[in-house]
């Protein structure tokens, strides 16, 4: 039975089912499809152990968010270790986390985000012409609509006006923000 | 490789009322660590707006971005200005 534990091609699709479980939120993958699915002639004892510890193998590159000479070192251990992987088991890990690292990335900053994500920003420009009573002459305005939500939630939606003034206002906090960014990044 | 696109699209004015904006905050940030990941090494811009809408009520609104997200959020609003002008 550990002989069918060994064969590498369900692993792909368990990694992939673990993944969607434990980062992406999708709680239907449960560990009974996974037996039924994968490895349907491995006995429940023999699949429980097995599958927890591919799933803390997973964890443990996806919290340190390896890099690649990270991993090899990482994965080099876990084959020598007792009731560890084999040398094919870290091949298919490491394969499944080259291809799947920036999704998972995505989907874990994405849960340490706990206030309103920006999912959308639209915008025109109005210009508003005299009217027969109106002192004003010819005031353009730009109206810009931002979409943002919390993580799960529903989108939020907020309409502003800007005149040419307000938007140099704007413009320069983001040169500011922008400037902020440069000084981070040479520091990194 | 665009990271997170958001959406950019015709304006179709989805919420109801036009507000001002009355003041702009904003923060550069560095998510570092977290109970799910221990290497988040995240840097992100939150920006919290003060809006007063038609009646002159104040809100605040808190909004994060990645960074990419930023660079196109101030694109945007570069093209704006630059239309803007030519109106």
């Amino acid at each position: 039975m550990a002989g069918e534990l060994e064969g590498c091609k369900p692993l792909s699709g368990l990694l992939s089912g673990l993944a969607q479980n434990a980062f992406h939120g999708n709680s239907s993958i449960t560990e009974e499809l996974l037996h039924s699915q994968l490895y349907p002639e491995v006995p429940p004892e023999e699949f429980r152990p097995f599958l927890a510890k591919m799933r803390g193998i997973l964890k443990s590159i996806a919290s340190a968010d390896m890099d690649f000479n990270q991993l090899e070192a990482f994965l080099t251990a876990q084959t020598k270790k007792q009731g560890g992987i084999t040398g094919e088991q870290a091949a298919v890990i490491s394969k499944f986390w080259k291809s799947h690292k920036t999704r998972i990335r995505e989907s874990l900053l994405n849960q340490s985000r706990w206030d309103n994500g920006l999912r959308g920003l639209s915008w025109r420009v109005d210009g508003k012409s005299q009217s027969r009573h109106a002192a004003q002459i010819h005031t353009p305005a730009a109206i810009v609509e931002l979409e943002f939500g919390k993580s799960g939630q529903e989108s939020e939606f907020l309409c502003l006006e800007f005149d040419e003034v307000k938007l140099k206002q704007v413009l320069k906090r983001l040169s500011e923000v922008e400037e902020s960014i440069g000084t981070l990044m040479q520091a990194a | 490789m665009e990271e997170s696109p958001f959406r950019e699209r015709v304006l179709d004015a989805k919420s109801e009322v036009t507000c001002q904006l009355v003041d702009f905050q904003w923060k550069l940030g560095m998510a570092v660590s977290s109970d799910r990941c221990r290497s988040l090494k995240y840097p992100y811009v939150a920006v919290k707006l003060k809006v007063a809408d038609p009646s002159g009520q104040v809100n605040t609104k808190s909004i994060e971005m990645t960074i990419p997200q930023f660079q196109n959020f101030y694109r945007q609003f570069k093209e704006i200005a630059a239309v803007i002008e030519t109106v």
